[in-house]
């Protein structure tokens, strides 16, 4: 059935004032984002380096594993991960409902407030102010201010939906706004705490119940951010990007729910045979098998839209790093159900196969689709060519090599680590010592150094390529299309 | 035209892959030529030489004295691999001919057979390696014969399948997929093997 929707420009008809998209605070996101990105993976060099020579420390508190390595994934997922989140969430959706930003000073104020709350937050982890929840480490008065500043994040988004001049929603807003709701819920819960001093607090959740509502909080923490998040990304670029429709929009919108729906019963996969009640963890277990079909099905639909679109690559390396990144999101969402599967986990769990997981997921798909995302957008925004489409080529390889090096080398230490923790002597002792097992782990550690240079290397010339294709180069100004009737067949 | 590879293709791969390729693109090879004369070879090197190294000398995965297995389980480690290698050559090719037709690149299965084992050559001829089973060793070597490998699959697989650097760039790049995914589903398997019993004992 096909339905005509009609609808009409704002301000054709009564009033002067031409109504532009806002795009300079895109801007600013995206620059932002590109610098944490930097620090926030210097960062994991850094403690990268000091798992080889602890001695890098210095015997300075601020430059402690401990304490660098939760500024690491607190600046990477906040910083980097967020920023740039909100800039295409702010980007896609003026695009997809035909309506400039609602609320555009309050959406500055979000995104400025936000890099001096991950700022402020990131010295206070330096200074060692912990609340020892995994990605929740901020003590409570950060997260009040990101809660606040979520629920303005949230509001000039939804507003720009209500205000709409096309009926359907998109799908990459459904993701957007996923993770918008989500992200505000599991924080809020996860959080729940009674202060001692401005910056010591205790967690509202005795004993088992805090380990459930952290997992439930970091599980979809992963869920709805580092993937639903980047699937909004990927829906609204990769169409736009290959000049073609999603291949399948209603797979998409299935994928949508069944994700949703399967995502927030699995986090107690990161409790495995722990004191928590066994049916839970067969629960959390049996939902992460689930999970792979949503996934698969996602990454299905990303490479068939990619697949007819071939010729575009010939001009465009962005588009690389998104097909790249489809693949190893294809691998962590085949690798994490099975890392699920309990027999599985009891090896595992323990060992840097987690690590390697987790950076398959960080680095090949987090970082790389917003790689390619940002070499899409960042010229468009400027109305300019990319500074130099040598060097996207060039971070192209080496983000293909730091990601496939770093997961090679985990996926080793990590074998060796389960034979070595886990094997027994004749008398049934742990044969080996934990320190003697670290010592032994450094040739694998200086693998993923050199991957991690060679990732942040490559990061590094990318954010030089897009700041000299920014440089002197005013947001180009762009007005919503003035179209009047939509036909939308479904 | 051809109808089986040659064995010097092997030789020049090091020198001139380009023209190894165009060679190879010009060939009608049958699978069942290219299996019996190199594929099953090739997947011979690796559990052949992880044999006599691991009862030689024992493995060593850093920490302390090397591991020594028994014969009998020395034997059924190697036998596995050897399937596991030969489902990896196999599996890769039947993928690389289901994915090349998305691709506008129809071809029959030998010349998918051909592509794999000349890209996979450089790994089974690095896994000598395996003749002194020191984990970290090992790692050194097969790593850049890896990346080699990787190398010779982005510029290969366009020349042969004849489809133009874009296309074989987004095949390459799934099939890369499919290699990481195999990998680590042989992982967890391994690993639940140990888990009940089966491979090298473990305390769970
Ligand atoms: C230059 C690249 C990077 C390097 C060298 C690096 C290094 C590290 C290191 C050494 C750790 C600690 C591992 C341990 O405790 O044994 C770590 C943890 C972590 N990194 Fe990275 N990282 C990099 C990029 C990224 C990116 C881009 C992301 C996210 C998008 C990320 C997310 C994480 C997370 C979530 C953890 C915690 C994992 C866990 O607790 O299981 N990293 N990283
Ligand atoms: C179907 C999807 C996925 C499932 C079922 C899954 C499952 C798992 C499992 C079982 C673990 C290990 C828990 C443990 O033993 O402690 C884990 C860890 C982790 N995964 Fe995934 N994973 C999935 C996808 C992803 C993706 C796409 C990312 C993106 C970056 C990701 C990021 C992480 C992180 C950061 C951790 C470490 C958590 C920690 O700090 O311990 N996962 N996942």
């Amino acid at each position: 059935m096909a339905l005509p929707l009609v609808s009409k420009m704002t301000g054709n008809a009564n009033d002067a004032v031409v109504e532009y998209y806002h795009d300079d605070v895109v801007r600013f996101l995206v620059m932002c984002s590109l610098v944490w990105a930097v620090l926030a993976m210097t960062a994991g060099v850094y403690v990268a380096a000091e798992l080889i020579w602890p001695g890098l420390g210095f015997d300075h508190p601020w430059l402690s594993f401990g304490r660098l390595r939760a500024l690491h994934t607190n600046g990477i997922i906040f910083g980097f991960g967020v920023s740039a989140l909100m800039a295409t969430a702010f980007y896609s959706v003026q695009r997809t409902c035909h309506v400039p930003l609602a609320l555009p000073k309050l959406a500055w104020f979000t995104g400025v407030a936000w890099q001096f709350g991950v700022l402020a937050g990131g010295l206070s982890l330096l200074a060692g102010m912990n609340g020892g929840k995994e990605y929740a480490e901020l003590e409570w008065p950060f997260d009040i201010v990101i809660a606040l500043l979520w629920v303005y994040f949230g509001l000039v988004f939804f507003t720009t939906i209500a205000r709409r001049k096309i009926k359907p929603i998109y799908v990459s807003n459904w993701f957007y706004g996923g993770l918008i709701i989500v992200i505000a819920m599991l924080h809020i819960v996860n959080s729940l705490a009674m202060p001692a001093t401005w910056f010591k607090s205790y967690s509202a959740f005795p004993g088992a119940q805090d380990a459930i509502v952290q997992w439930w909080y970091g599980h979809n923490a992963v869920g709805f951010l580092l993937t639903g998040g980047f699937l909004g990304m990927m829906y609204y670029f990769l169409p736009k990007h290959a000049d073609r429709p999603i291949w399948s929009y209603r797979l998409s919108i299935v994928a949508f729910w069944a994700f949703t729906y399967s995502y927030i019963w699995a986090g107690p996969h990161h409790l495995h045979y722990n004191s928590i009640p066994d049916w839970v963890q067969n629960l959390g277990m049996g939902m992460s098998l689930i999970l792979l079909a949503p996934s698969w099905a996602t990454m299905v639909n990303g490479i068939m839209t990619v697949s007819s679109a071939w010729e575009k690559l010939r001009t465009d390396p962005a588009l690389k790093f998104i097909v790249l990144s489809l693949a190893f999101y294809g691998l962590a969402t085949f690798e994490g159900p099975m890392m699920a599967i309990k027999s599985v986990n009891v090896v595992s769990h323990f060992t840097d196969w987690t690590i390697g997981h987790v950076h398959s997921g960080a680095l090949g798909w987090n970082a790389m689709i917003t790689f390619g995302t940002f070499y899409f957008l960042v010229p468009r925004l400027v109305g300019g060519k990319l500074y130099s489409v040598r060097m996207a080529n060039a971070h192209f390889w080496m983000a293909l090599a730091g990601t496939m090096l770093y997961v090679l080398a985990m996926w080793g230490a990590g074998v060796s680590q389960g034979l070595l923790w886990l094997s027994l002597d004749q008398i049934g002792e742990l044969s080996f010592s934990f320190k003697d097992i670290m010592a032994s782990m450094v040739p694998y550690y200086l693998l993923r150094l050199v991957a991690g240079l060679i990732f942040l290397a490559g990061a590094v010339m990318m954010t030089y390529n897009l700041a000299m294709t920014i440089k002197g180069r005013p947001t180009v100004k762009v007005r919503p299309p003035e179209v009047t009737a939509y036909r939308v067949d479904s | 035209m051809r109808t089986t590879i040659q064995s010097w293709l092997f030789f020049r791969l090091l020198t001139k892959p380009s023209v190894v390729f165009v060679e190879l693109s010009e060939t009608r090879p049958s699978p069942y030529s290219v299996f019996f004369r190199f594929i099953f070879w090739l997947a011979l090197i690796p559990p052949v030489f992880a044999y006599i190294g691991a009862a030689n000398f024992g493995w060593h995965l850093g920490a302390a004295e090397p591991l020594f297995m028994s014969n009998e389980e020395l034997i059924a480690i190697s036998i596995a691999y050897f399937i596991a290698l030969l489902f990896g050559f196999i599996s890769t090719a039947m993928i690389a001919q289901w994915m090349a037709a998305t691709y506008g690149a129809r071809h029959s299965l030998g010349i998918h057979f051909a592509v794999v084992t000349i890209v996979a050559a450089p790994l089974a001829v690095g896994s000598i390696v395996h003749l002194y089973p020191h984990v970290f060793v090992n790692v050194l070597v097969l790593i850049p014969t890896l990346i080699w490998s990787m190398y010779l699959l982005y510029r290969g697989l366009p020349i042969v399948l004849k489809i133009g650097p874009e296309r074989g760039m987004l095949m390459a790049s799934s099939l890369i997929g499919w290699l990481l995914v195999a990998a680590v589903s042989l992982l967890g398997l391994s690993v639940g093997l140990w888990g009940s019993g089966i491979g090298p004992s473990i305390g769970v």
